[in-house]
């Protein structure tokens, strides 16, 4: 009997082992593709970030200003520039201090 | 079939905000090498089939007399996955690295260029070279891409209106160095990867060494200040109009000058004389560790190597007087930037600098603070008062002080008429946070350009009357502000 369960022991082990070394080698295969595609991804929004830097860039955005919205986008004087704060269910507007005179 | 790379891989490089400023982008070329094609008719047959535009015959020619040959260079990745789909062992697909500058000319002085072996050969890509060729995460600087535009795109328009030879911009925080912007006229667009070799492409704002005249003036009334020799009220009596010194005359630009006047009058009117007495008073020695202590008589640090050496400056008594007021003193806009820095920010050294560092350096305090609260209010005054020479950049809303300085060019054994017009500006001065540095190199006056006074009174003026600063380089300080400054007051101060 002690034999049988000694057997029945080492045969469990290696049955175990090799379970968990398959799962493992599943695991390693899928965190394998996964980084793959992070790469991938990763060149992708590079690729795509550089793209939206360019269009939104100030050169195409005064481009784009000129070409649609001619008068309606006008200076802003720094004096008309104001924060807004909501403080306790309360908005409260107060000046931009930029300078202290 | 595996794609081989080449070794020309470097780090991007971002501005503060995280935009691209260089980037290295990879494509695929397609080459063929002939020995191993099995079947030419087929693989011309498949490849018509997936460029049907291409020239074929130059193809069958290239199939029978070339060994290897790229058949398309920087494919799509559609037409890359159809070639490779053909599975033909002669088809070799190789990925190339290139090295793209998204703003063209706009960072071109600070970013610099590569040469076709990958190596940095100006600029930053030269300083940094090493560390591009090994980094993993882009490279950030302190520059911002917008402000960068703006500056850039109205010193492009007062390089015209004043047909200068070539003009440069700092704008810098003066608490700690991280410069926003720096611009330098002619520039040139690193994607072309030309030869520059030419000076006129010379960096003007860090390489440039040049003779800035009354900006330096400045520099002995803080040194005063520094010693407490003298006070803003300290008065200056019968100050004659011309003094002579080893033969040569030193006169007052301005013969209406008063005779008598106090130390803030010399700077705010700008007097030569008046600033030679401050000098004489603070004497040589004292003078000389003052200029040294804020960085303008030696080479500076800095994060590119196109950094200009002052020449060397032979002191004695007639020099002093002469330094006193900027003549015959040289050093670089950015060594301007720097010193007027530390003067206005309560006597704490400064290292102008490119590249963002987590760390922040420990303050080192090497002026009296005193220093800072008196020239403020006068710096103040030049911009305001109907006296001072820079009130057309008295731009409503920025506290804007600073001082002009209008220098003939030095040529061998004396001066010519071409001019160096400048204009050091800090703002607001109530508690400074920039400093601007603007240069105009040889500028001319222009008949037809119109002036707005910035005094309330709504008036215009058309033409240059004089071809000074303060109608030169003032009015193209003022206008950048205008730009600039929303985005300053609301991206980069705090609120309240």
């Amino acid at each position: 009997m002690k034999k049988f369960s000694v057997i029945f022991l080492i045969l469990s082990l290696i049955l175990f082992t090799a379970i968990v070394k398959n799962s493992t080698k599943r695991i390693e295969d899928m965190i394998f593709v996964l980084k793959i595609n992070i790469k991938d991804l990763g060149k992708d929004f590079e690729n795509i970030k550089l793209e939206y830097d360019y269009l939104s860039s100030t050169e195409k955005l005064l481009e784009f200003q000129s070409l649609y919205f001619d008068n309606e986008l006008i200076k802003k004087d720094i004096k008309e520039i104001k924060i807004i704060n909501w403080k306790l269910n309360k908005l409260k507007i107060e000046p931009l201090k930029f300078v202290n005179e | 079939m595996n794609i081989s790379t080449n070794n020309l891989y470097r780090a991007d490089i971002v501005d503060r905000n995280n935009k691209y400023l260089v980037k290295t982008v990879s494509s695929i070329d397609i080459g063929i090498s002939t020995k191993k094609v099995i079947d030419k008719k087929k693989l011309i047959l498949n490849l018509k089939y997936i460029f049907p535009d291409k020239d074929y015959s130059s193809v069958k020619s290239k199939l029978e007399n070339k060994n290897f040959f790229y058949f398309e260079k920087k494919i799509s990745e559609e037409n890359y996955e159809k070639i490779m789909q053909l599975g033909d062992k002669s088809i070799q697909p190789e990925e190339k690295l290139t090295r793209v500058y998204p703003e063209k000319n706009l960072f071109s002085h600070i970013i610099g260029q590569i040469d076709n072996d990958n190596n940095g050969i100006s600029g930053l890509e030269k300083s940094l070279d090493e560390k591009l060729k090994k980094a993993q995460d882009p490279i950030k600087l302190t520059v911002d891409k917008d402000i960068q535009y703006l500056i850039r795109d109205e010193l492009l328009r007062f390089n015209e209106i004043f047909s200068a030879k070539g003009s440069a911009a700092i704008l810098m925080d003066v608490n700690n160095g991280e410069i926003l912007s720096l611009v330098s006229l002619p520039d040139f667009d690193p994607n072309k990867r030309e030869k520059i070799s030419d000076v006129k492409f010379i960096n003007r704002a860090t390489k440039g060494v040049y003779e800035f005249g009354s900006v330096f003036k400045t520099f002995t009334l803080a040194a005063a200040f520094d010693e407490k020799i003298i006070e803003p009220q300290t008065e200056f009596i019968d100050l004659p109009k011309t003094l002579t010194c080893a033969g040569f005359p030193i006169r007052e630009y301005d013969n209406k000058i008063p005779s008598n006047l106090t130390a803030e009058q010399i700077l705010v009117r700008s007097g030569n004389i008046g600033s030679v007495r401050i000098g004489q008073k603070l004497g040589e020695e004292k003078f000389r560790l003052f200029l040294s202590k804020i960085g303008i008589l030696d080479q500076i640090i800095f994060d590119i190597e196109e950094v200009g050496k002052p020449i060397k400056f032979n002191w004695g008594k007639c020099p002093l007087a002469t330094a006193s007021f900027g003549h015959g003193i040289t050093t670089t806009l950015i060594q301007l930037a720097k010193a007027y820095s530390i003067i206005v920010n309560g006597g704490y050294n400064v290292h102008p600098k490119l590249i963002m560092s987590p760390k922040k350096n420990k303050k080192q305090k090497i002026l009296n603070e005193e220093v800072s609260q008196k020239i403020l209010p006068i710096l103040r005054k030049i911009v305001t008062t109907k006296e001072g020479t820079a009130s057309l950049a008295n731009v409503n809303g920025y506290e804007m002080g600073g001082k002009t300085g209008t220098a003939q060019k030095s040529i061998r054994g004396g001066y010519s008429k071409k001019k160096v017009n400048s204009f050091v500006s800090v703002f607001p001065t109530s508690k400074p946070k920039f400093v601007l540095a603007v240069m105009l190199d040889e500028p001319q006056t222009n008949e037809d350009y119109i002036y707005h006074y910035r005094d309330g009174s709504n008036i215009k003026y058309k033409g240059t009357p004089f071809n000074t600063a303060g109608w030169t380089t003032v009015e193209a300080t003022g206008q950048i502000v205008e730009k600039i400054g929303p985005i300053l007051a609301t991206k980069y101060s705090e609120i309240n």
